[in-house]
């Protein structure tokens, strides 16, 4: 069905755009349109989210539609013209339904039908001007001289930040007083990444994301502004649809982060609520900011499929040059002679002649090709609203066997089944199967000997993966073969046992998988008893599914000499939601606006998991759990349940958009707390002031270039009680001694244990200018958490459980300020170029803790992480070292009496001071001193859209600074074991007199290097500036050349970690071997994240 | 148009249909804040029948058998502190660091035995608190568990002294010994408590060793149980082991006269339980492990036992992190000369061209080999080292010969050696060394007669004699402690 073509598309446009270009604003791409797109109104339909949908409209058609539908109403005119017109987005070229066409000086007007088309018989003459308004779109007036005519409009991008969403109600905007970082579809979509949270760094201020290594589909740190607990929980509640989603690392000795179940592309908006006042509605489970997802909804007018798809390669970036295998066995051997050993170690020659020399990175590490493929259909009628979507990724990682399968399905549905009441639904559902290696940059990981970050750097080079006859290079089960080098223990010349395996027979023969089933849903009801007053109910269900398995062969590696091992486990967890809430909005005398809503939820969450570990494989045949084993003893096994009451309600009002008032309240009950602490109250308010809206403001000159000012302030009490289901409860457990019942002291309680209190403050102020073209948001917050619940240590001679028991006895403070700008740069028809730049600071600081007691874990290698009164959360910690000793090639350190202390692996006594005289050895605790905060004391992000000729260009640089990294990595490859090392040990000292930060290498020694001991030669700045993303796409203008039937289609190629600049001498400073802890800042042969060149298509119908 | 009337009752419907679906939401999910744990005991019913109480019993022991500690750690790391092992492996996990006379207050080997002690220590206090006045059980069984807490106590008041204090006789007990944790802890508080003495410390453990002696059964009613938990012949011996380490050699005799006869053969028996040296050497380590030589064992099954960097069978020879040093022990020709037939040479063996330990046989995991803390053996050397110091040569000279030739029947000792009391106890000290190899008394043994910890070479490098006067002679207390308890002081 083709109407009446324009005169010409030239001419059509030029009618559209040429008279009003000046101060309107291009939509910055595709996905911006469909927010704007959304926020068309439509009879009956919003658009919006799901969640308050009608107070929604109602506001809408209050504050924006009615005066023009009102007006819109036919009057009876004599028939003078007839016009015909077709609108549609200046950028996408896509059909706008329900656009508002109103003759100037009549109270003629006609909407638009869902082709975006509208008939016009007036009893007016040509020329006349027609005022075309839409929401989300700018104004536009424009005369028209005949019929038809084609009209573009183009988006308003200030109209797109009107609503904030925080969960259980969406508010107005420029309302709205509290502080929310607001993340756009757009700013996430077409990325390679296995779930959504990957792709915040740099997106929002205040919110600090760390992408701890190159390992598929592996949880990254998520801070909202600074770390607000030391033993609870630090991860943001994640909220999606309303659902409150289970977060962590579930995969066992695999990466998998549940958020992979929410498919990016499904995503409208995302919302982090951080101040109290946002955040206060949440209660006891805010501490760490709210993160509420909302995800898309069905439009009106046509139906829409869009097809998206990318093909990605990746690569392994930046690893620390090795040493090959003739360096490596001269620097080995001279360390074996200073030790008073004799060489040991050897090249091997093949039969061919060639000498062995072997790049376990290349065993290690791969190009690896990646695809995703995203088909979703939306639409909608007058009564219902539908999106349904179909997700498909199959991704590899930079390291070998590192795959990640999801597919995801979504369906979203609303229906309207009375007049006043909606019926909906939200339901997403993923499989996902997460494969690969013991990588070791799992929290807890790196420790493991059969880690890969490790192997590649501790193998041998001189060794060769296959012998020359094909089979593996191995020996003794556990160990990689020794080639040429000394392998006889009796001689001096023994090299010692090579505690690494073949890394090759690894990949190949063993195997982990972690599989989710995910589903997450809600099912509501919602029923308009009368204009402004709105009952709702919300069941939500997260049904999250885990079943981790483990093989591990019975030739070579850690299960080997227990003939193979199998392990698996099933871990089941559920959580049900129900929310009733009772919202009330009215206008009095027009500008009293208010917004009450009260509420009561109940949350149960139960978890359980069950398994065991087989081992003894009764042939080798078998290469799974369910084959033939000698043993079984269990293992995963975990049952508990937790539960939430709480009531909560919110009071939001504004006189005339001007003055800005709110405040919310809300009582949480918890089961895991002792009777008389089971509840908490918690609440938040805010104020705010819309200076611009004053109309003494308005006449001033001030006004034409500063045309927004808000300022706003909040303060409230939010908790935090992530701890575990029973965590005051004192308790025993049964266990088993050598087949008899044993019942053992499992953990000492507290019944005096409460929730965690952070009070946060905060002020505001956002400023536009240039009618919003340069929008600034600026905030200082602080948030002073009390009452901290910490695993409080408690002397070890005591002899509790976990030498700890959970009490409230610290205190912390995270401050700073957010600066947010954006900016149109340039904005002309030709040419458009915006930017927005994020910047957030962070002061943390502890300020109490249980007696005073350091919180730190002392182990194998040492300290890096201390938490101690005065210093931020988790501060890097070392022993100071003021070199090498030019005159023998020992580190000197410096010990707490301030004396320097040198150390001698083969000395008689090994710690002497300079004079030679035996010392004290050093104690990593008490020698040791706070280098510096593992936290960024700065990060941001700094984003740029050019776009010119249906090109688009996207550079995303994020940038962190001011922590400290401890450098695991160069410890370890500094090793002086038949470790390899880095080329960078080739400055070794070798002369008296020779200045150089590498020590003397003496067999075996571990110490002078910081891997047993932490020490200051391997602390270092962990700034840097990353270009994160960049990404160039063409829109091809395919409206013509298919009739219609494709609306758009977008070619991009993207890239991702592209270039960083650093002084950081390790692979990467964006590195986190600890995950979501407060262990930060420690690298310790971590798989380097990737650099990955991504191609994709977005088709639209 | 809605009504105001309308608009009130709409308002009051509403009100009322939420409070109802907030109640039907309530007795929905009505315990929602009232969740008990499943498989957890409250510490308020730990106590409440007898099958509990018993298993607190066995909670004292299966602390023993974590493997930082009896179950395997401890014993290594006496044994690497001293000179019979080699060291092939640089992994700190493993012992390279302890082996090397590094220790560190910082490094999880030293963390983790002070931890495993007190914890085992703590489930004896606890035990002994909470039983000790309860009417679930009668009286004697009640003050048998007591008794076997405070065996359990002693014995690990020894292991922490010995490892993190000065040596008893290198000043009659007056340095710092440890903090004497002596009530079970189950809250916030207490953390600082002073080091007493050495002195108060070896007090306290004869003492409860007195107190468990008086207690403790005779004997259990099956022999796994006879080897597994303490009776009163495991008591005594102890008291041997630990008047030794005070040079107390009255006391060694006095106690080991409990369980050894004046005259051969030497054997004990009380009720149903007999203890002796098995006919074979080789049975205490790989036959039933009840044949009444072990007086005292560590047991495991397949689900509680060590992993591969912690059983001593791994250790010993299936990883070979440690192969006997050519220069310890080794050098002895009962252990390597080629014409002799000691059996004790039979539980040796040879890999990688290593001599490696075989006592602990289980060549793979599970590593269910039980480890035998106290055995007859011991108690007749003990016995023979102090008759000899208490210059009663000829019973010391008839207990060493019972040691050696129970595994070489045929051999003589040379005069020369047995003769004159230095030279028998130089000898009794040796046979110490092969009979007890890798059975974790090595380090004590050195430490109670004062000598420095040996010079060493293995493949991970070379570790120097360590005189007594040194600060790594002891271990550091722990970090983790001296950050805790402002009362402890680092040892110097």
């Amino acid at each position: 069905m083709h109407p009446p073509g324009p005169k010409s598309t030239k001419q059509a446009s030029n009618l559209a755009s040429a008279p009003v270009s000046i101060h309107q604003f291009k939509i910055q791409n595709k996905s911006m349109k469909k927010i704007a797109v959304k926020d068309s109104p439509g009879p009956g339909k919003t658009g919006l989210p799901f969640i308050k949908k009608s107070f929604i409209s109602l506001i809408y058609l209050t504050l924006f539609i009615l005066p023009f539908t009102i007006q819109a109403q036919d009057t009876k005119a004599q028939i003078n013209s007839t016009l015909r017109g077709h609108i549609t987005d200046a950028t996408t070229k896509e059909d706008l339904v329900g656009v508002s066409v109103q003759i100037k000086g009549t109270t003629h007007g006609v909407t638009t039908d869902k082709e975006g088309r509208f008939d016009f018989v007036t009893g007016q003459k040509f020329p006349y001007t027609l005022i075309v308004t839409y929401i989300g779109y700018e104004k536009l007036e424009l005369v028209v001289n005949g019929s038809p005519v084609e009209i573009q409009l183009k988006s308003d991008l200030k109209e797109l930040d009107q609503v904030v969403i925080t969960g259980y109600s969406t508010l107005s905007k420029k309302a709205y007083s509290g502080s929310v970082a607001q993340v756009k579809a757009s700013q996430l979509e077409n990325r390679s990444a296995q779930s959504f949270d990957q792709l915040l760094g740099g997106q929002a201020a205040g919110v600090d994301i760390v992408q701890p290594s190159g390992v598929l589909n592996n949880t990254p740190v998520f801070r909202v502004r600074g770390i607000n607990s030391i033993s609870s929980g630090i991860y943001p509640l994640i909220l999606v649809d309303g659902v409150p989603l289970f977060t962590g690392l579930v995969g066992g000795t695999v990466a998998n982060n549940p958020l992979s179940s929410i498919n990016t592309n499904d995503i409208e908006s995302i919302n982090i609520l951080k101040d109290a006042s946002a955040t206060a509605i949440y209660g006891s489970r805010a501490a760490n900011g709210v993160v509420v997802v909302t995800t898309k909804k069905g439009k009106k007018g046509k139906t829409r499929v869009s097809y998206d798809a990318w093909a990605s390669v990746s690569s392994a970036r930046n690893l620390p040059p090795l040493l090959n295998a003739f360096d490596y066995t001269t620097i080995k051997n001279e360390a074996m002679v200073n030790a008073g050993k004799d060489p040991g170690y050897k090249l091997q020659t093949r039969s061919d002649g060639s000498i062995v020399n072997t790049n376990w990175y290349d065993v290690a590490f791969h190009k690896a090709y990646s695809q995703s493929h995203n088909l979703s259909i939306a639409g909608a009628t007058d009564a219902t609203n539908y999106f349904v979507s179909l997700g498909y990724q199959d991704q590899n990682g930079i390291v070998r066997t590192n795959t990640f399968k999801n597919s995801l399905v979504r369906l979203n549905l609303d229906h309207k089944l009375l007049n006043n009441v909606t019926i909906g639904v939200n339901f997403s559902y993923n499989n996902s199967l997460n494969g690969g290696p013991n990588t070791g940059s799992l929290p807890g990981q790196y420790l493991d000997g059969g880690a890969l970050g490790r192997s590649t750097n501790v193998l041998p080079p001189n060794v060769a993966v296959y012998n020359e006859d094909g089979s593996y290079n191995f020996q003794d089960k556990s160990r990689m073969g020794y080639g040429a080098n000394n392998a006889d223990a009796s001689s001096n010349g023994y090299i010692g046992t090579i505690n690494t395996e073949n890394l090759q027979l690894i990949l190949d023969k063993d195997k982990y998988t972690s599989e989710t089933n995910n589903a997450i849903g809600n099912l509501y009801a919602q029923w308009t008893i009368t204009k402004g007053l709105d009952f709702k109910t919300t069941y939500g269900v997260n049904r999250l599914s885990v079943e981790n398995q483990r093989f591990q062969n019975p030739i070579n590696g850690a299960a080997a000499p227990s003939g193979g091992s199998a392990g698996n486990a099933y871990i089941k967890n559920y959580r049900t939601n129900w929310v009733n809430t009772l919202q009330y909005s009215t206008a009095i005398a027009e500008r009293h606006h208010f917004n009450i809503l009260a509420g009561a939820e109940d949350i149960y969450t139960s978890s359980a998991s069950w398994g065991a570990t087989r081992t003894g494989l009764t042939d080798n045949f078998f290469t799974s759990y369910q084959g033939s084993f000698t043993t079984i003893t269990p293992a995963n096994n975990s049952q508990g349940e937790n539960g939430f009451r709480s009531l909560f309600s919110n009071f939001n009002y504004d006189f005339d958009r001007k003055y800005l008032l709110s405040y919310s309240f809300r009582r949480d009950g918890y089961s895991g707390l002792a009777e008389g602490h089971k509840y908490g109250n918690f609440s938040g308010g805010s104020v705010g002031w819309n200076i611009s809206e004053e109309s003494f403001y308005k006449n001033l000159d001030l006004a034409k270039t500063v045309n927004t000012i808000q300022i706003r302030a909040s303060y409230g009490q939010v908790g935090n009680l992530n701890i575990g289901d029973y965590p005051a409860l004192g308790f025993y457990s049964g266990t088993t001694y050598a087949g008899t019942a044993a019942l053992r002291f499992a953990q000492a309680g507290n019944p005096n244990l409460q929730w965690e209190t952070s009070k946060k403050t905060d002020v505001g102020l956002k400023i536009g200018l240039f009618n919003n073209r340069i929008v600034l948001d600026a905030d200082y917050y602080n948030n002073v958490v009390d009452g901290l619940i910490l695993d409080a240590k408690q002397a070890p001679s005591k002899g509790v459980p976990g030498n700890s028991i959970k009490a409230n006895v610290g205190s912390l403070y995270n401050k700073g300020i957010e600066l947010g700008l954006t900016a149109q740069v340039i904005n002309n028809d030709k040419f458009q170029w915006e930017t927005s730049i994020n910047f957030s600071t962070l002061q943390n600081k502890v300020t109490a803790l249980s007696d005073g007691i350091d919180i730190y874990t002392p182990s194998t290698f040492g300290i890096q992480n201390m938490t101690r009164v005065g210093y931020s959360v988790g501060s890097i910690y070392a022993v100071p070292s003021v070199g090498v000793n030019p005159a023998n090639g020992y580190r000197i350190f410096v010990n707490a009496k301030g004396q320097q202390v040198q150390y001698n692996q083969a000395g008689a006594s090994k710690w002497t001071f300079l004079d030679g005289t035996p010392a004290p050895a050093i104690d990593n605790y008490l020698d040791g001193k706070i280098q510096g905060s593992s936290l960024p004391t700065y990060y941001g992000g700094f984003n740029n859209t050019f776009r010119a000729y249906g090109f688009d260009l996207n550079l995303g640089f994020t940038f962190s600074g001011g922590n400290k990294l401890y450098n695991g990595t160069r410890a370890n490859l500094l090793d002086q074991r038949y470790f390899n090392n880095g080329t960078f040990v080739k400055d070794r000292w070798t002369t008296p007199g020779q200045i150089t930060d590498v020590p003397k290498l003496i067999y075996a020694d571990n110490v002078s290097t910081g891997f047993s001991i932490t020490n200051t030669s391997v602390v270092e700045d962990g700034s840097y500036v990353k270009l994160k993303n960049a990404a160039l796409g063409y829109r091809i203008p395919l409206e013509k050349v298919s009739n219609g039937k494709l609306t758009a289609l977008r070619l991009y190629v993207q890239a991702s970690n592209i270039f960083t600049i650093t002084n950081y001498r390790g692979s990467d400073p964006e590195i986190s071997i600890n995950g979501n802890s407060i262990a930060s800042g420690k690298d310790h042969n971590s798989v380097p994240n990737a650099t990955t060149i991504t191609f994709g298509a977005n088709l639209n119908f | 148009m809605i009504t105001k009337e309308k608009n009130k009752r709409y308002i009051y419907t509403t009100a009322v249909l939420f409070i109802l679906s907030s109640a039907t939401l309530t007795s929905c999910r009505k315990n929602l804040l009232e969740t008990v744990p499943q498989t957890t005991i409250s510490e308020v019913n730990a106590y409440t029948t007898p099958e509990k109480i018993l298993g607190g019993v066995y909670d004292l022991y299966k602390k023993l058998q974590n493997a930082q500690y009896y179950g395997g750690k401890y014993i290594i790391y006496n044994e690497l502190r001293g000179e019979e092992f080699g060291q092939n492996d640089g992994n700190a996990n493993v012992g390279a660091l302890i082996w090397g006379q590094n220790p560190l207050s910082t490094a999880g080997q030293v963390q983790d035995l002070w931890n495993a002690a007190y914890a085992s220590i703590n489930s004896a206090n606890l035990l002994i608190k909470n039983v000790s006045t309860t009417n679930v059980i009668s009286s004697p069984l009640r003050e048998q568990y007591v008794a076997e807490a405070k065996f359990v106590r002693a014995l690990n008041y020894l292991a922490l002294v010995q490892t993190f204090a000065k040596p008893f006789n290198a000043d009659n007990g007056a340095s710092l010994g440890v903090p004497l944790r002596l009530n079970g802890e189950t809250s916030t508080g207490n953390n600082d408590l002073v080091r007493s003495t050495v002195a108060q410390v070896y007090a306290q453990i004869i003492k409860d060793l007195d107190d468990a002696e008086a207690n403790l059964p005779a004997a259990y009613s099956s022999n796994i149980q006879n080897a597994s938990r303490a009776h009163k012949a495991t008591a005594i011996a102890l008291k041997t082991r630990v008047y030794l380490v005070k040079a107390d050699y009255t006391n060694v005799i006095k106690e080991a006269a409990k369980l050894v006869p004046a005259v051969a053969p030497y054997q004990y028996t009380s009720g149903a339980v007999t203890h002796k040296l098995e006919a074979n050497v080789a049975s205490v380590f790989t036959g039933t492990y009840v044949g009444g030589e072990t007086l005292f064992s560590v047991l495991f099954n397949t689900d509680d036992s060590p992993d591969v960097q912690s059983a001593l069978g791994a250790y010993y020879f299936v990883s070979v992190v440690s192969p006997l040093a050519p220069a310890g022990i080794l050098s002895d020709p009962a252990l390597s000369g080629v014409a002799s037939t000691d059996a004790r040479k039979g539980l040796l063996g040879t890999k990688s061209g290593q001599k490696v330990l075989l006592k602990f046989p289980k060549a793979g995991a599970p590593y269910t080999d039980y480890i035998a803390v106290i055995r007859y053996a011991e108690v007749l050397l003990d016995y023979a080292e102090a008759a000899a110091e208490k210059d009663d040569l000829g019973t010391a000279l008839s207990l060493l010969n019972a040691v050696r030739k129970r595994s070489d029947p045929t051999y003589v000792f040379p005069a020369a050696d047995v003769t004159l009391k230095p030279n028998l106890i130089a000898t009794i000290l040796k046979e110490r060394r092969i009979e007890l190899l890798g059975e974790g008394l090595r380090t004590p043994d050195l430490q109670r007669r004062l000598q420095p910890l040996p010079s060493k070479t293995g493949a991970v490098g070379t570790a120097p004699a360590v005189p007594i006067t040194a600060s790594n002679y002891i271990w550091p207390i722990p970090s983790d402690e001296i950050s805790t308890n402002k009362l402890a002081v680092p040892n110097p």
